[in-house]
């Protein structure tokens, strides 16, 4: 429910960067999401389509790879990627795969990374 | 002639939330400030309960009270004599922790040892928001309906405490209390979950035990 501010964020950071490698155009840019994060990767797509109009990241494909949810057990102490139990819900329940416990410390798969960029630029730039 | 480039962002979007709630956590802490933030459905009950807890306690208390447009709980919480800043998120459905560290600049910190931050009403939003604060507090009330619990699992499963309020309706609206506080306690065993009617006074001495607790 808040893509909007989330749009605004790593259009901030694609721009940022895109400007001081002097790039005249972005033509791609990979996003991770986390599974966990709050966000509806197709609204985010939508939003984010509306507010590159006029930039140089106009014509840019947005290409977004969902980040596992990884978990430690305060039960049985198991660590890695949790069991995401979506039947019922868009927003998942997190397991432990071990143990089934839902007593768990989230250690990745909350965030929302602009990861890398594909730009155009001068040959003298 | 042109190059094609492939530079490394690496930029996180939700760190700058993260890094200004450290930030703001550090800051109360160096006043000795303890700092709650309820979150919950619209209409469950935070504002009342935040005025509660600032009736039947000795704490100084400042308020940061979170509405999309509005000042009606600012309003509120002002007549109870403290130090209240209204945060109006505008178009955004949760606050965040810009909005929180520029509503603490506005508090008389040095007089306070409690802050209480009331958020925007949602279930989903303020999950991703961490604000500075110490002990989260997730109120949902009966008359929403008793699957509200499970239908919202993420807040529920992040919050440190659980109130689930108005019960003295239940039956009125056909809605089971206990099925709440069994799905609250299946999502996050370890959560302290209350039943409360604040309108007829009960649950608020548990939930401010609880505060203090925390406290400690």
């Amino acid at each position: 429910m808040h893509e909007l501010s989330m749009a605004q964020g790593i259009i901030n950071a694609v721009l940022e960067t895109a400007e001081a490698n002097n790039a005249t155009e972005v033509n791609e840019v990979t996003v991770e999401v986390g599974r966990l994060a709050m966000i509806n990767p197709e609204q985010l797509e939508f939003i984010l389509g509306v507010l590159i109009e006029n930039t140089i990241m106009e014509d840019a494909k947005i290409v977004f790879e969902e980040i596992p949810a990884e978990i430690e057990c305060n039960d049985c102490k198991f660590h890695g990627e949790a069991i995401l139990d979506d039947s019922d819900h868009y927003a998942p329940l997190v397991k432990c795969p071990e143990c089934d416990s839902l007593s768990v410390e989230t250690l990745n798969g909350k965030d929302i990374v602009v990861k890398n960029i594909v730009i155009e630029k001068p040959d003298d730039a | 002639m042109h190059q094609v480039a492939d530079v490394e962002v690496a930029k996180n979007i939700m760190d700058a939330n993260k890094r200004l709630a450290d930030k703001n956590l550090k800051n109360l802490e160096e006043k000795d400030i303890f700092c709650v933030d309820f979150v919950g459905a619209i209409g469950s009950g935070k504002t009342t309960l935040i005025e509660e807890i600032i009736d039947n306690t000795d704490y100084k208390i400042g308020v940061l009270a979170g509405d999309v447009i509005s000042k009606f709980d600012a309003g509120r919480i002002e007549k109870h004599d403290v130090p209240v800043v209204g945060l109006n998120t505008g178009k955004e459905c949760h606050l965040d922790a810009h909005l929180v560290g520029h509503g603490l600049e506005d508090l008389p910190l040095d007089d306070l040892d409690m802050v209480i931050i009331e958020n925007v009403g949602n279930l989903i939003c303020p999950v991703d928001f961490e604000l500075g604060s110490h002990l989260r507090i997730v109120v949902v009330s009966v008359t929403e309906g008793d699957d509200t619990v499970e239908k919202h699992p993420i807040i529920f499963q992040t919050s440190d405490v659980v109130v689930i309020n108005k019960v003295d309706l239940a039956d009125a609206v056909g809605a089971d209390a206990d099925k709440m506080v069994a799905d609250a306690k299946k999502l996050n065993p370890n959560v302290n979950v209350i039943k409360s009617s604040l309108k007829q006074g009960s649950g608020l001495d548990e939930i401010i035990k609880v505060i203090e607790e925390a406290m400690n």
